[in-house]
C-alpha cells in the first residue's frame, strides 16, 4: 500500500520535472505556425488543419481533357521542410449552383465535398482520393486558370529542426552566448575544485593551529548570500581595474591607441567571484568525504615514506573521484545557469553575454516565435545534460572495495 | 635485521597516559610478540616504534640509531596493517611498488624486487589484480608482500590475521613463522590472542595498563609467570586462583593456607609479602589430577568435552570456582565430587 503510494508520488514527480522539458522540446521541433496555433501536446497525434493548395501552376496552358495530380505534392512543392502529410478529410467548395428555390438562378454555395465525391470547378469534374491524388476532367480539351482549392486534412505529426539551424546559424548571438558560457564555467568549476581539493585534504589529515576554528569560518561562508556581496565584490573590481588600467598606461603605449581602459566586468571577474562563493560548499564536501578515507591507508602510505603531496596526488585524489566528480556537476550546473552573477559581474560587451542573458534578452526579441526561443532553451540545457551523463560513469559504487577490511 | 632499543618510552594523548615507562631490547632477528587485552597500548607501542605517532618522552634506537625524530619512512621499518590497508585503486603490482617508486629506484629493479617478494609469497599470478579482486587471505599476503618489498630493518606486524576466518589464520600463522625463518628479521608483532603469541614468538612481551608484565619466552611466561596478571591471561584454560594467608616463608617458597588446603613449598612469586599477609594461591587446570586423597576438593558443575581435551567446571566447599583440564577422556558427571592433587612446585603464590 505504502510502496504502491510511494512508487506513485515518485511518477508524479517525474511527471512534473519532465513535462516542461518535453514541452520545450517538441515546441521547439515544430513549424512556426503549429508552435503558434496548437498546443504542444497535439504534435503527437494527427491534427485536422486546413490547407490552400492550387491545382497547377499558373504558366501552364497546354489544354487537357483529364489532368491528375496530388493535392500533397501541390502542398510539399515549395516546402523544405515540415512537409505536409495524411489523409485529406474533405475540401470546402465554395461556388455558384443552381438555385433550387429560384428556378434560372444560381446561388453561392459553401459546402464540404469529401473524397470520392464530383465536384463542379471551373466546369470541370474534379475528384479527389483521401491519399490527395485527384483526376480533374472536361467534357473537351480546356486549358482552366488554376483554382486555389482549400483542403481539410488529417495531418500526420511533423517535426523539423529549422528552429536549431536559425537560432545556431543565421546569426552570431546563441553560437557566441554558448561559446561565452563554456569560457566563464569551464574555468569556475575548475579553479574552484583544485583549491578545495588541497584545502580539504589539509582540514582533513594535517595537523595545524586553528584547524576546526578555520574549517567552522569556512563552512558558516556558505550561508552569506551572493547578493550580499555584489556591492563590495563590484568596488573591489572596479578598484582592481583601475588600478590596472593605469599600469596598462605605465607600462605599454596603450595610450597611442587609446586602449588603456581595463574593464571591471570581465570573464576573469566572473571566474574570481564564483570561485570564491563555491569554495565553501566545496571545500565542506570534500573534507567530509576525504576525511572518511580510512586512516590506514594514509598511515600505509606515510610509512612507505610518502609526503602529504604524494599523498595527496597519488592516493587521496584517485580515491577521491566521485566527490570530486559530484561537485563539478553542481558547480557547473550553478555556474552555467548563473544569471544574476553574470548580470552585475560579467563583462557587458554583446558578444561576450553568456547564455542566461542571451535567454533572457530573446525574450523579448522572439517574442513572438516560440520555436525560436525554445529552441535556444533546449541547447542551452542541453550541455548540462551531457555534463551529468558523461560525469556520471564516475559515481563509482564501491571505489574502495578490496582496501580495507572484508568487503 | 636490527636490534631494537627502547629507553623510558612515555606517551600521554592529553592526560591519559598510555604508555608509562617501557624499557625494551629487542636483539636481531627476534620474533617479539606485544600481547595484552584490549586498550592496554601494545597497538600504541607498536605505532611509537613505527614513528606514527610521536613519544612524549624516551628514546628509540632502530639498528643502535637513534629514530625519536625520524619520520617513519626513514627509520628502516615496514608494517602490516590489521585492515590491510591496500591501495585500492592500485594493481597489486603497484601496491608493492609504492614504496620503492617513492624512493626513486629504476623501472628495472622495481621489477626485480617485486617479483622477489611475490615469489616468496607464491603470489605471481596475483601481481596483476586489483586488491577488490582478492581474497581476504591474498590480501593480507598483499600487505605482507609490500613489507618485505621494502627490505626493512624490522617488520611491524598489528594484528594481521584478525580479519582472518579461523582456518586462514591458522595458515596464514604458520605462513609468518616460515615466513620469519626464511628472512630472518627482526619481528614485533602484536596481537591479543595468546595463542599466536605462544606459537609465533621467540620471545612474549605482556603488557597491561601501559606498563610491561614480564618479558620473557612463552614458556618461561608459562611455567614461571612474574605476577597474577600474566599468569592469568596466558594459558587456555585460565589458571585456577584460591585466596588465602601465607603461614610461612622462606627464599623463593612458601606455605599457603586457605580455602581447606595447607600446602608447603608453593613458589613464592610475590616479593613483598610477609608471614600472615594475604595471598593467593595460582595452580594451572592442566597440573591438577585425579587423588580420591587429594586436598583440592569440588563438586562437578558443568563437563566440556572438546575431543582433545576435557575442562571439567568445578566449585570448592567454599563456593570458590575452579577449572580442571584433561588431555584424556574423563567419564564423570555433574555434581559428582572430585578429589584433586597437585605439585606444590608448579603452583604459584601471588
Amino acid at each position: 500500500m505504502t510502496r504502491t503510494f510511494r512508487n506513485v508520488v515518485l511518477a508524479l514527480i517525474v511527471v512534473i520535472w519532465v513535462l516542461p522539458f518535453i514541452a520545450l522540446v517538441t515546441t521547439s521541433l515544430r513549424s512556426e505556425t503549429a508552435s503558434k496555433t496548437s498546443g504542444f501536446w497535439t504534435a503527437f497525434t494527427p491534427t485536422e488543419l486546413g490547407h490552400r493548395f492550387g491545382t497547377h501552376d499558373k504558366g501552364k496552358t497546354e489544354p487537357f481533357v483529364t489532368m491528375s495530380g496530388n493535392i500533397f505534392e501541390r502542398l510539399n512543392h515549395d516546402r523544405e521542410s515540415y512537409e505536409v502529410a495524411g489523409d485529406v478529410t474533405s475540401i470546402l467548395f465554395k461556388g455558384r449552383l443552381p438555385d433550387p428555390d429560384k428556378p434560372g438562378k444560381t446561388k453561392l454555395i459553401r459546402k464540404l465535398i469529401f473524397a470520392g465525391e464530383v465536384m463542379d470547378v471551373r466546369g470541370g469534374e474534379f475528384v479527389f482520393q483521401s491519399s490527395g491524388d485527384f483526376t480533374w476532367t472536361f467534357p473537351e480539351a480546356t486549358a482552366p486558370k488554376p483554382k486555389n482549392l482549400d483542403a481539410f486534412i488529417n495531418q500526420s505529426p511533423v517535426f523539423g529542426t529549422d528552429a536549431y539551424i536559425e537560432v545556431l546559424f543565421e546569426n552570431k548571438n546563441v553560437p557566441n552566448a554558448l561559446i561565452s558560457s563554456f569560457i566563464v564555467t569551464i574555468p569556475a568549476t575548475i579553479i574552484p575544485i583544485t583549491i578545495a581539493a588541497f584545502a580539504a585534504y589539509a582540514f582533513a589529515w594535517m595537523r595545524f593551529p586553528g584547524r576546526d576554528w578555520l574549517f567552522v569560518i569556512v563552512v558558516s561562508l556558505m550561508v552569506v548570500p551572493t547578493q550580499l556581496a555584489f556591492l563590495p565584490v563590484l568596488q573591489g573590481f572596479s578598484g582592481i581595474a583601475s588600478w590596472a588600467t593605469s599600469l596598462n598606461a605605465w607600462m605599454t603605449d596603450c595610450e597611442i591607441t587609446k586602449t588603456c581602459q581595463v574593464a571591471s566586468k570581465s570573464f576573469a571577474s566572473l571566474w574570481v567571484t564564483h570561485t570564491a562563493f563555491g569554495l565553501p560548499l566545496a571545500i565542506y564536501l570534500l573534507r567530509n568525504y576525504i576525511v572518511g578515507l580510512p586512516k590506514e591507508l594514509l598511515e600505509s602510505a606515510r610509512i612507505d615514506g610518502a609526503s602529504h603531496l604524494k599523498i595527496f596526488t597519488r592516493l587521496i585524489i584517485p580515491l577521491s573521484v566521485p566527490a570530486l566528480a559530484s561537485f563539478s556537476i553542481f558547480q557547473f550546473l550553478w555556474v552555467w545557469n548563473d544569471l544574476i552573477v553574470a548580470l552585475y559581474i560579467g563583462p557587458a560587451d554583446a558578444a561576450d553575454l553568456v547564455f542566461p542573458i542571451r535567454l533572457q534578452k530573446q525574450l523579448g526579441t522572439f517574442k513572438d516565435q516560440l520555436h525560436l526561443l525554445n529552441a535556444s532553451a533546449v541547447i542551452s540545457m542541453i550541455v548540462p545534460v551531457i555534463v551529468f551523463l558523461s560525469m556520471q560513469r564516475y559515481f563509482v559504487r564501491g571505489l574502495l572495495a578490496g582496501s580495507v577490511k572484508g568487503g | 635485521m636490527a636490534r631494537v632499543t627502547l629507553k623510558g618510552v612515555n606517551k600521554s594523548f592529553g592526560k591519559v597516559e598510555v604508555i608509562r615507562d617501557v624499557d625494551l631490547e629487542i636483539d636481531n632477528g627476534e620474533f617479539v610478540v606485544f600481547v595484552g587485552p584490549s586498550g592496554c597500548g601494545k597497538s600504541t607501542l607498536l605505532r611509537l616504534i613505527s614513528g606514527l605517532e610521536n613519544l612524549s618522552s624516551g628514546e628509540i634506537f632502530i639498528a643502535d640509531r637513534p629514530v625519536t625524530d625520524l619520520p617513519p619512512s626513514k627509520r628502516g621499518i615496514a608494517m602490516v596493517f590489521q585492515s590491510y590497508a591496500l591501495y585500492p585503486h592500485m594493481t597489486v603490482f603497484h601496491n608493492m611498488a609504492f614504496s620503492l617508486d617513492l624512493e626513486g629506484k629504476s623501472k628495472k629493479e622495481i621489477r626485480e624486487r617485486v617479483e622477489a617478494a611475490a615469489k616468496i609469497l607464491q603470489m605471481e599470478h596475483l601481481l596483476d589484480r586489483r586488491p577488490a579482486a582478492l581474497s581476504g587471505g591474498q590480501r593480507q599476503r598483499v600487505a605482507i608482500g609490500r613489507a618485505i618489498v621494502r627490505n626493512p630493518d624490522v617488520f611491524l606486524f598489528d594484528e594481521p590475521l584478525s580479519n582472518l576466518d579461523a582456518a586462514l589464520r591458522h595458515d596464514t600463522r604458520v605462513e609468518i613463522a616460515k615466513l620469519h625463518r626464511q628472512l630472518e628479521a627482526t619481528t614485533i608483532y602484536v596481537t591479543h590472542d595468546q595463542v599466536e603469541a605462544m606459537t609465533l614468538a621467540d620471545k612474549i612481551v605482556v603488557l597491561k595498563d601501559g606498563e610491561v608484565m614480564q618479558v620473557g619466552t612463552p614458556m618461561e611466561l608459562f611455567h614461571t609467570p612474574a605476577n597474577e596478571f600474566v599468569a592469568g591471561f596466558l594459558g587456555s584454560p585460565k589458571m585456577n586462583f584460591f585466596d588465602g594467608v601465607l603461614a610461612s616463608a622462606s627464599d623463593n617458597s612458601g606455605h599457603f593456607n586457605g580455602e581447606g588446603l595447607d600446602i608447603e613449598g608453593v613458589r613464592l612469586v610475590s616479593t613483598t609479602k610477609n608471614n600472615g599477609d594475604q595471598i593467593r594461591l595460582g595452580i594451572r587446570p592442566q597440573h591438577l589430577a585425579f587423588d580420591p586423597d587429594g586436598p583440592l576438593k569440588g563438586t562437578i558443575t558443568l563437563v566440556e568435552q572438546l575431543g582433545t581435551e576435557t575442562v571439567l567446571e568445578l566449585v570448592t566447599d567454599h563456593g570458590t570456582p575452579f577449572r580442571f583440564a584433561s588431555p584424556e577422556n574423563v567419564e564423570v558427571l555433574v555434581g559428582q565430587l572430585v578429589a584433586f592433587r597437585f605439585d606444590p612446585q608448579s603452583a604459584h603464590l601471588f
